[in-house]
């Protein structure tokens, strides 16, 4: 059953979009899924991810455009003739089969009579072998959870979906989960396309990241190169945490831009810059919270030449064990985030202590100003 | 106090019995009254201990005809009524249509409306449309009556299902037949049998809507109520005790196998 054609194994979406009377759950989309790859689909909850998924695999009908596997137009098959199985959330596993019979049922629907050692084999490598005549409800969620993934998996699809898998299990189980899926991704070699709302599951997994906000792919690329050259402030604030600061563009200095912000000036490389940028127009220029160093105002002659800095006052700091969290009162941004590894610290750094930020221009980066500067920010949510 | 505390501690076992026999008494003496031997024509004084009913159980004239026409009924109206009103469920749940909610409480007024005012409207139907009184008339009926209720165990069941059950299926190729035979119904059979299980009694044991619609016509109930007027044979009681321990049995056979079936997994 496995896919031989090599390259003619990609999923690709061709103008793909879904609308549910007057919303737009997916605007009109292209996307294309290498063979082999392991791809995320990352967003907020109602940002399209789950629709999108839901038409690969034939669930959810597109408005407009095709689904391609390698060369088949799927877009017409129904779920039960396409060559791709799910991992839905909360797995639904069949309730009144048995672990075997549930792993089975696919083997079994297509006529395949044998079916004991595939499925004893398959149990094996998801370490259930002693549960096969169990039923699902005594079983616990990793467990269920792996019994999804063996019950698709049987079946050699071209694609293996994934509807957020994890997001039932508590965080310790889940990041045990994320390993074993990318060990079984590596070891069968199969496409799979995974679900989540869950950032940091994306970034540890997926080699390929799609960003969607709002029925559209912000951005696409390497869990690496979305988080340090985002292209929008939804990317920049959604991936980790951005400080973003407003600025006005000044002149020009080789292949970087000099900026003006709060009476202070910026450098920022001219190629990690997404924005238009003539003189006197306004950029938004952001950077990660621990590319930053913080010294005390007494210090700030030790800081190299070439540094952008800023200064400002610590408003608040927390001890997290490797690290010490400050928020930083600035003329430029209220609430300006640093992460300092705990190596050496300086006593002087409390609240209420004058501070100098300063990085090295390399790490900043230039993104349009004319969007919603706060896009992206998470509610704080337990996960 | 001894006695006292001992009471205090026993209660809720003592209530609980209490209620149970207060529940089973009737039936102990449906049985006790089996083996009667009564003076005269009425089965309501006990007499001496006799087997003759148990061994002639279709003694009375016409008693066993009306057995066996009570369970034909109770038969064909419970396939009819489950099949029907499995069918409306799964409708109800599944399908958004014009006058649905309409549809969702009117399937209901049966259940509320009484039994002996539905009894007599069906009669003026009937007779309206010159239809024959007798088996066929009583089937109609029962199957109506048996609806509401087979609708509504089989809607709760349908309800709680997760849609994703489906999509599983089908996701994993089972066609639109193979998924209904291989998910739905296996889910939902516990709620159709419940459904099924409640319009056999309902229709075996339904009288006023019976005599309504019979015509000359005799079912097992009306059959009990006419002899009541003349005097009751013993037969009566020993159908009376068969019918309670087949159901005695057929719980006990059904506790047992999924008691082995639980055993048997863990």
């Amino acid at each position: 059953m496995k896919t031989n054609d090599s390259g003619s194994g990609d999923v690709r979406l061709t103008g793909i979009s879904k609308t549910y009377g007057s919303f737009t759950a997916v605007h009109p989309l292209d996307l294309t899924v290498p063979q082999g790859s392991f791809f995320a689909l990352l967003g907020a909850s109602g940002c399209g991810k789950t629709t999108t998924l839901r038409m690969i695999a034939g669930l959810e009908e597109p408005s407009s455009g095709t689904v391609h596997l390698g060369d088949l137009d799927v877009t017409a098959l129904p779920p039960y003739k396409r060559p791709v199985n799910t991992v839905f959330q909360s797995y639904a596993l069949f309730p009144h089969l048995d672990i075997f019979e549930n792993v089975a049922f696919g083997l079994r629907r297509r006529g395949i009579k044998s079916v004991k050692k595939q499925v004893e084999d398959m149990l094996e490598l998801v370490q259930l072998g002693e549960q096969a005549r169990k039923k699902p409800h005594q079983l616990s969620g990793g467990q269920q959870q792996r019994v999804a993934v063996a019950r698709a998996l049987i079946n050699h699809p071209k694609v293996l979906l994934l509807d957020e898998p994890l997001g039932a299990l508590d965080l310790k189980l889940r990041r045990q989960m994320q390993l074993e899926l990318k060990r079984i991704q590596t070891e069968v070699g199969i496409t799979f396309v995974h679900v989540t709302h869950d950032q940091e599951e994306a970034m540890t997994m997926a080699d390929t990241v799609a960003v969607m906000n709002a029925g559209r792919v912000e951005q696409l690329g390497s869990p690496a190169d979305l988080y340090e050259n985002p292209h929008t402030t939804f990317v920049a604030n959604f991936l980790g945490t951005s400080n973003l600061i407003e600025a006005e563009v000044d002149s020009r200095s080789g292949g970087d831009i000099v900026l003006k912000a709060g009476g202070g000036k910026l450098v920022l490389p001219e190629a990690r810059c997404s924005a238009p940028t003539t003189t006197g127009g306004k950029v938004l220029v952001g950077v990660r919270p621990e590319k930053i160093s913080l010294s005390h105002a007494d210090d700030a002659g030790e800081i190299p030449e070439g540094r952008n800095r800023i200064t400002g006052k610590i408003a608040d700091s927390s001890f997290i064990g490797v690290s010490t969290q400050y928020v930083i009162d600035s003329s430029v941004c209220p609430e300006f985030e640093v992460y300092a590894q705990n190596i050496d610290r300086d006593a002087r750094l409390v609240p209420g202590a004058d501070v100098v930020l300063h990085w090295s221009p390399a790490h900043t980066f230039g993104l349009d100003a004319a969007q919603d500067i706060d896009a992206g920010i998470q509610e704080e949510t337990a996960v | 106090m001894p006695f006292v505390n001992w009471l205090k501690r026993h209660f809720v076992v003592i209530a609980g019995l209490l209620t149970l026999a207060y529940l089973l008494l009737p039936n102990v003496v449906v049985t006790v009254f089996s083996f009667n031997k009564p003076k005269g024509r009425f089965n309501y004084e006990w007499q001496q201990f006799s087997t003759d009913a148990w061994k002639d159980p279709c003694g009375v004239a016409g008693m066993c005809g009306s057995l066996s026409l009570s369970l034909q009924i109770a038969v064909w109206a419970t396939l009819g009524a489950t099949l029907l009103g499995t069918m409306i469920a799964f409708a109800l749940v599944r399908y958004r249509f014009r006058a649905r909610g309409a549809v969702n409480s009117l399937i209901f007024l049966p259940m509320a409306m009484p039994e002996v005012v539905m009894a007599a409207s069906l009669l003026t139907l009937f007779l309206n449309l010159g239809a024959q009184l007798g088996f066929w008339t009583i089937l109609i009926a029962h199957i109506m009556f048996c609806l509401s209720f087979v609708v509504t165990a089989v809607k709760a069941r349908v309800m709680s299902m997760d849609p994703r059950l489906e999509q599983a299926a089908q996701d994993l190729y089972a066609g639109p037949a193979q998924t209904f035979l291989r998910v739905t119904l296996p889910i939902a059979a516990p709620g159709i049998a419940a459904g099924a299980l409640l319009a056999f009694a309902l229709s075996f044991d339904d009288f006023i809507i019976t005599n309504f619609n019979a015509g000359s016509t005799v079912t097992f109930p009306m059959f009990v109520w006419g002899s009541a007027q003349r005097g009751t044979p013993v037969q009566i009681n020993v159908i009376g005790t068969a019918m309670f321990l087949v159901a005695v049995a057929l719980v006990l056979t059904s506790m047992v196998i999924s008691n082995r079936r639980t055993k048997h997994k863990a």
